[in-house]
């Protein structure tokens, strides 16, 4: 039994029928491509590949990465967590999106909530895999246009998928965004080569003092409930994990390919963030290569839909509806 | 009734049977009368691999350690188990509780909703038993639905447990379970194989995700000759490169095995630098095309390297162009062997690039590839090795064990709990009573309502024994009970103490409601206090309920009937423990308890109870029975009130019944609202003597009230003169401000010490709903004050039409809490008629908002010469100064407004920004740009539905209220004539009529503030009477003043008010120069 109810999931095809007219499509064609010929080898590249690919990604990776679309409303808008949280992060402001929007939430391969044995250490190296993941989710739920948040890392990976998938985002909302967190020769990013080598180290040595110390100096401001919030699902993540990630979001340098980014971008961000410069936002918003605005939020820390749900709510409806 | 066991059994399923049986096996060593969710709860716990257990465990917060919180959970599970009563007679099957057999039917409605797992369920675990027709509820459900259970999630609270967030872990069971039968998600690098069910990628591959990115470009039809662009687009290029000439072809697809690179990037950049001949570059060219011409495999990738060469300054154009032209036949030449491959730094690099060779992209087929990182190698990933869950079994840390205690000890959890448990009781405990099991009215309160007599059934009123000829001893039997319960709440604050059982005793009935009514007014000291007592010797607890009669009312006579908890402590000190411990003593307290029946039915004032009662207190200290005895004769229902001590509730009710009471009380408040206060008391004295809202059959006890229109200080003073009235003190208003997200923080401004506004800090990572509704379970008996409901978000918007609707109010999460009993006051600047609140204030010298933006500023005398003609006007010699930058006060309005941009303060400027925001009415050409595109520009957009779907909802919610308010605005032009008069009056007296006054506009904002603010209406009067006159003396002294002079009363920019009288926002005294 706990060995047919572990498989189920994963083989939709001989689960249930197919429930969307994608779906429909690729369980015909697929069904009549084995029929035909059984001998084929599909070549990687050729069109049953692509859409057995999109068939057997629709069921799993929604599934895997927690996908939920929630409220009623006539466009998406996908709220995508930044390191160190899961989509629970978005509960505060999620309420008073859903009635106008449907609101794709998932996690990051990343988050705590995701089974750590989906995190493939070789393929996590760069953010374009996050990228991929969030691009097949959007695809396998059919959306072909929607606004997106992102926070932290995944403003980063908005950024990037707008560049891959220009025509799939009508607007990014970048919260806490910063393309490169090293300074450089001319370029301020709030950290030294030393000091991130410092901190990725005191997360290797001891993970647990390392959440204590960092949760409430993301949030920021004071509110325990958030700081609290923050650390629960910092100590959700694998710590191994959290490292490999923290040193893939450091190594990472988006500064020369902001241009691509054709789609009006909003940069939100706080009066204070520990991990992220002023200068940052203003570098984004002139690099950016759309209409970009930057909206500053009258309250402190990395983590403004945390820690000020009700204020972060009123200004994503404002910068969504420009 | 209880269910019998085999009655419960037969709705679940064999595993879900199993856990009820141990949890009736647990009820059974206990010698418990029922078995609870609790036992089921504890039952769950003590298998070692139950799902409850597994959920704990992967839900526990992250801030104890595992062990800590395990046993936590253990111990304050067998806590309350070891408050529940134990039966008389040991039970061989203890039945199953009511509450349980309530989550057992819920969850078998939940499983009926979700009928596909229940379906499959039935397939796997039963089988061939499919066609039972009673549904068998599953051992998941079943645990679901416990754990909705209050006193559960109380318990699970205590060791730091939500029970929501372990619902959700049961919902979706732990991945990792499966990780031996399931499978990794297909991902787009692990699809190379078709087949699914086997582990498509192998731990071998090497190379980075930059290469493989760059492979799948060369792969594409079209667009095949990747660009790299980004910072690290270099490095990626030189790896690529590297990985590929020393034959790790791993990076690349299959298809493409046996690629090569060629690199022309050092004779490229030479040749555009003019060190490499024109020759050598064409000959280089001729290689590469020989070299694709012969080449065996797939063909020949040509590395032109950083773009920046040929784009820089030094690059002769010529050359350049040749590359480029040369390039473009090549690869024209051998479009299918031939790739090209470069690298840009910046996106910027490649713009220059297609702006000088603007059809370059198509020529070269390029695919500008984002390289966002380092290559594996180098770089900040370099020194990485997975070191996959090696922490994850390591995190149990020492912590102090403080840190866990802490949730036991803080003041307002403890409350919280024990409100949840007056929840638990409320249901538990009154089971005769099935009308309003919901009710907010705590059961003793209920009999209490029997005076009313009209809505109570038949069966509560024979079964309760608080009729008046009702046997005393079911009552205190009853009471007992309660008591019991609410006693034992108490030792939550230790939990060490709790553990061991203590004997339940009269006295904490007393103390764990006072605390209840004073929940504020208690500081944390106070119930600290409180808490030694369950430790006392039963004899000197039999005390306690003398001493908290005693003390009660004194307390309630000595500050509106705010009977403080802090009295409790006197008596106890005072006494000696074998001062009194005889039985009579119990028999008091319940007498007391009755009280209060006679008393809101006043008929008899001297009732032999109280005189028992005078008597008992007499016998104990002669001084406070006298002060007592006097109470008794005034205010007999203030003493039942508060001997009852749930009572603030019941005075209130006697109270509020009376119209002309109310009515003057509020009165005396707020002078100047006299219609507004008629309709409000009139409304309130409607609903509270049972002519109110009505829900269904049953009469709702929460009154909503709206009040519309200006005059933000009269309503918020109202609404505190009906918390005092209703509830006993001023403390019991819940004050929101809803559209707090337009405040903007104004340093030393008099309404904001008057905490007219309250700060947002309070609401900081709680959205407001949630805010709210903590407030209402702080105070059940509360005034709940809403401004600018207008204003509300979409969360609250639903909330309160919830609670309008049903009478609760659910917060964020769903949890319901609820309000009958409450008044609800919302307000908003929008009356009816006038949508657009502003319109109707211009010309008006003194507008409401200018007045709310008053400062305590320290005032100052000046003299000067007068330049001009100061002739006396209107034959005062005291005028004021019109406002800086407007010529005529009188002036329109609108331009008022954008003149005062120019000069007043930059918080300033803001609000008029947002103002025009808010009313849309004014399009102000010297505003920024970006606020006017703003408002106007979103026409159809979202914001706007939002807007008008706000108006809609208002319009909807508004009809449902019980009464509408509409209050005038306070008339500040009068009342400034008026301070003009006097100050004049003052002056003259002073300085005689000859003298000039000016007075400046801000200090006038300042008085009338001061003014409206005030409680006693003469307040202003007497300022300028006492304060005023002393320094117009002073300067007349230190003045020397000519004909022509002319005095000026002006504030002190940024010298703010510091010694001033209390509950006074005007300065002390006056500076002279």
């Amino acid at each position: 039994m706990e060995k047919l109810r572990g498989i189920v999931p994963y083989y939709p095809i001989k689960k249930a029928k197919p429930t969307t007219p994608t779906h429909l499509v690729c369980y015909l064609l697929l069904k009549s491509v084995k029929r035909q010929n059984t001998n084929l080898k599909p070549h990687p590249s050729s069109l049953f590949q692509k859409l057995s690919v999109l068939y057997l990604m629709g069921n799993s990776i929604v599934e895997a990465l927690n996908v939920r679309v929630e409220g009623s409303g006539q466009k998406f808008l996908v709220l995508a967590h930044g390191f160190g949280t899961d989509q629970s992060v978005w509960k505060g402001i999620l309420p008073s999106f859903t009635p106008y929007y449907r609101v794709i939430l998932y996690d990051l391969v990343c988050a705590g909530s995701v089974n750590p044995d989906y995190f493939d250490f070789q393929r996590y190296t760069t953010l374009d895999s996050y990228v991929d993941d969030l691009l097949n989710i959007l695809d396998a739920l059919g959306v072909d246009r929607c606004a997106y948040v992102g926070h932290s890392v995944s403003a980063m990976i908005g950024i990037l998928a707008s560049i891959r998938r220009p025509e799939l985002f009508t607007k990014l909302i970048l919260v806490g965004a910063s393309p490169r967190f090293l300074n450089d020769v001319d370029y301020h990013g709030g950290f030294e080569l030393g000091e991130i080598e410092k901190v990725l180290y005191a997360m290797e040595i001891n993970y647990d003092s390392w959440v204590h110390g960092f949760a409430p100096l993301a949030v920021g401001a004071d509110v325990p409930d958030a700081v609290r919030e923050f650390s629960r699902t910092l100590f959700n993540m694998r710590p191994d994990i959290s490292l490999f990630v923290s040193r893939s979001i450091f190594n990472s340098d988006l500064r020369g390919v902001l241009g691509f980014v054709k789609v009006p971008c909003c940069i939100f961000q706080t009066m204070k963030d520990v991990s992220i410069p002023n200068s940052v936002a203003t570098y984004l918003r002139d690099h950016l290569g759309g209409h970009n605005t930057v909206e500053l939020l009258d309250t402190e820390g990395h983590l403004p839909h945390l820690s000020a749900p009700a204020l972060m709510a009123a200004k994503l409806h404002r910068a969504l509806s420009r | 009734m209880p269910t019998p066991v085999s009655a419960a059994r037969q709705c679940l399923t064999e595993e879900a049977a199993r856990a009820l049986e141990d949890a009736v096996a647990v009820a059974r060593r206990r010698s418990h009368a029922q078995t609870t969710s609790l036992h089921a709860v504890s039952a769950l716990l003590a298998l070692p691999s139950s799902t409850l257990r597994e959920a704990c465990a992967r839900t526990r917060t992250g801030a104890y350690s595992p062990r800590l919180q395990f046993r936590a959970l253990e111990l304050s599970v067998g806590v309350s188990l070891d408050r529940l009563p134990s039966s008389s007679k040991a039970l061989d099957e203890p039945p199953v509780s009511n509450s349980l057999m309530a989550a057992i039917k819920r969850s078998q409605a939940n499983q009926r909703r979700h009928p596909e797992s229940f379906h499959l369920h039935h397939q796997i675990v039963h089988g061939q038993q499919q066609t039972t027709s009673l549904l068998k509820v599953e051992l998941k459900h079943f645990i679901l639905s416990i754990l909705d259970d209050p006193i559960v999630s109380r318990v699970l609270g205590e060791a730091g447990f939500r029970s929501c967030d372990l619902k959700l872990a049961i919902i979706h069971p732990p991945v990792s379970r499966f990780s031996r039968t399931r499978f990794p998600p297909v991902f787009l690098c692990n699809l190379t194989d078709s087949d699914p069910g086997r582990r498509s990628f192998s731990l071998e591959v090497s190379g980075d995700e930059n290469s493989k990115r760059i492979g799948q470009v060369l792969l594409k039809k079209s667009g095949k000759n990747p660009l790299l662009v980004g910072v690290c687009a270099n490095d990626a290029l030189r790896s690529f490169t590297e990985c590929i000439n020393k034959g790790k072809g791993s990076a690349l697809p299959s298809e493409l095995a046996g690629l090569c690179v060629i690199n022309a990037e050092k004779e490229i950049s030479g040749f555009v630098n003019g060190v490499v001949s024109e020759d050598k570059m064409g000959s280089k060219f001729k290689e590469l095309g020989n070299a694709v011409e012969q080449s065996s495999g797939p063909g020949i990738i040509v590395n032109f390297g950083d773009l920046k060469e040929l784009i820089e300054d030094g690059a002769s154009g010529d050359a350049v162009g040749f590359v480029v032209s040369q390039l473009t036949r090549l690869l024209v030449l051998n479009c299918e062997k031939l790739w090209l491959m470069g690298a840009a730094g910046t996106y910027e690099t490649y713009l220059k690039l297609l702006g000088r060779f603007p059809s370059i992209e198509k020529d070269w087929d390029l695919h500008p590839l984002p390289i966002t990182s380092m290559p594996l190698k180098s770089g900040l990933m370099g020194s990485f090795v997975p070191f996959g869950g090696f922490f994850s079994t390591t995190s149990d840390f020492q912590r102090p064990f403080s840190r866990i205690n802490q949730s036991f000890t803080r003041c307002k959890l403890c409350t919280e709990n024990y409100e949840q448990e007056a929840a638990v009781v409320r249901k538990g405990g009154s089971t005769i009573s099935v009308v309003d099991q919901c009710s907010e009215i705590v059961p003793w309160l209920r009999m209490a309502e029997l005076d009313t007599g009209k809505r109570v059934d038949v069966a509560k009123a024979k079964d309760d024994p608080a009729t008046l000829n009702g046997n005393i001893l079911g009552l205190q039997k009853k009471w007992n009970d309660i008591c019991q319960r609410l006693h034992q709440a108490q030792p939550k604050l230790d939990i060490s103490r709790a553990s061991s059982q203590v004997p339940s005793t009269q006295g904490f009935h007393y103390a764990a409601n006072g605390k209840e009514g004073s929940s504020k007014d208690s500081s944390t000291s106070e119930n600290q206090y409180a808490s030694p007592s369950p430790c006392m010797p039963t004899e000197l607890q039999k005390v306690f309920p003398l001493e908290q009669n005693i003390q009660l009312p004194v307390a309630s006579e000595a500050e509106s009937c705010n009977f403080k908890f802090s009295t409790y402590s006197i008596p106890h000190k005072n006494l000696p423990p074998n001062c009194t411990s005889s039985s009579s003593v119990t028999s008091v307290t319940t007498d007391l308890g009755l009280g209060t029946l006679y008393a809101s039915r006043s008929s008899e004032p001297d009732s032999p109870e109280l005189s028992a009662h005078k008597e008992c207190l007499q016998h104990i200290s002669g001084s406070i029975s006298t002060r007592v005895d006097a109470v008794r004769e005034s205010t007999l229902h203030q003493i039942a009130y508060s001997s009852s001590s749930s009572g603030p509730n019941m005075g209130g009710r006697s109270d509020l019944r009376d119209f002309k009471l109310l009515w003057r009380f509020l009165g005396d408040k707020v002078c100047w609202q006299d219609d507004a206060i008629c309709s409000i008391s009139k409304a309130i004295s409607r609903c509270r003597s049972g002519n109110g809202r009505h829900c269904g059959s049953s009469l709702r006890g929460d009154i909503w009230l709206t009040f519309l229109g200006p005059d933000k200080v009269g309503k918020k003073r109202i609404a505190s003169a009906l918390a005092e009235i209703a509830f006993g003190t001023r403390e019991s208003l819940i004050s929101v401000d809803l559209g707090f997200q337009e405040w903007v923080h104004k340093p030393n401004s008099i309404f904001e010490q008057q905490e007219l506004e309250c700060s947002d800090t309070e609401f900081r990572g709680k959205t407001i709903v949630d805010y709210i509704a903590g407030e209402l379970r702080k105070k059940p008996h509360s005034v709940v004050f809403l401004q600018n409901v207008d204003k509300a978000n979409n969360l609250v918007q639903r909330s309160l039409s919830q609670a309008i609707r049903l009478g609760k109010f659910a917060d964020s999460y769903g949890r319901e809490i609820s309000i009958s009993n409450m008044i609800f006051v919302v307000t908003s600047m929008i009356t009816k008629h006038n949508r657009t609140s502003l319109s109707s204030k211009e010309l008006v010298e003194f507008p409401e908002e200018r007045i709310l933006k008053a400062k305590g500023y320290q005032m100052q005398i000046l003299t000067e010469y007068a330049a001009g003609d100061a002739s006396i006007s209107n034959g005062m010699n005291v005028r004021v100064t019109p406002q800086k930058g407007v010529s005529n006060p009188s002036s329109v309005n609108k331009r008022k407004l954008t003149e005062t941009c120019d000069s007043l303060t930059q918080d300033e400027t803001f609000e008029m920004q947002k103002r025009v925001q808010m009313s849309r009415s004014y399009l102000d050409l010297n505003l920024p740009v970006d606020d006017l595109s703003e408002n106007v520009d979103n026409g159809d957009s979202d914001s706007d539905s939002i807007r008008t779907n706000t108006e809609a909802w208002l319009e909807e919610f508004l009809e449902q209220v019980t009464e509408k308010v509409v209050f005038k605005p306070f008339n500040f032009d009068a009342h400034a004539g008026k301070i003009l008069k006097d100050i004049s009056l003052q002056f003259q007296r002073t300085f005689g009529s000859d003298a000039m006054l000016e007075i400046d506009y801000e200090v006038m904002v300042q008085l009338l503030a001061a003014a409206w603010l005030s409680d006693r209406s003469k307040a202003v009067e007497e300022w300028v009477e006492q304060v005023l006159c002393r320094s117009f003396a002073e300067a007349r002294q230190k003045y020397n003043l000519s004909a022509r002079s002319v005095m000026k009363l002006v504030t002190c920019e940024g010298c703010f008010v510091e010694g001033k009288p209390p509950g006074m926002c005007l300065p002390a005294r006056i500076n002279l120069k």
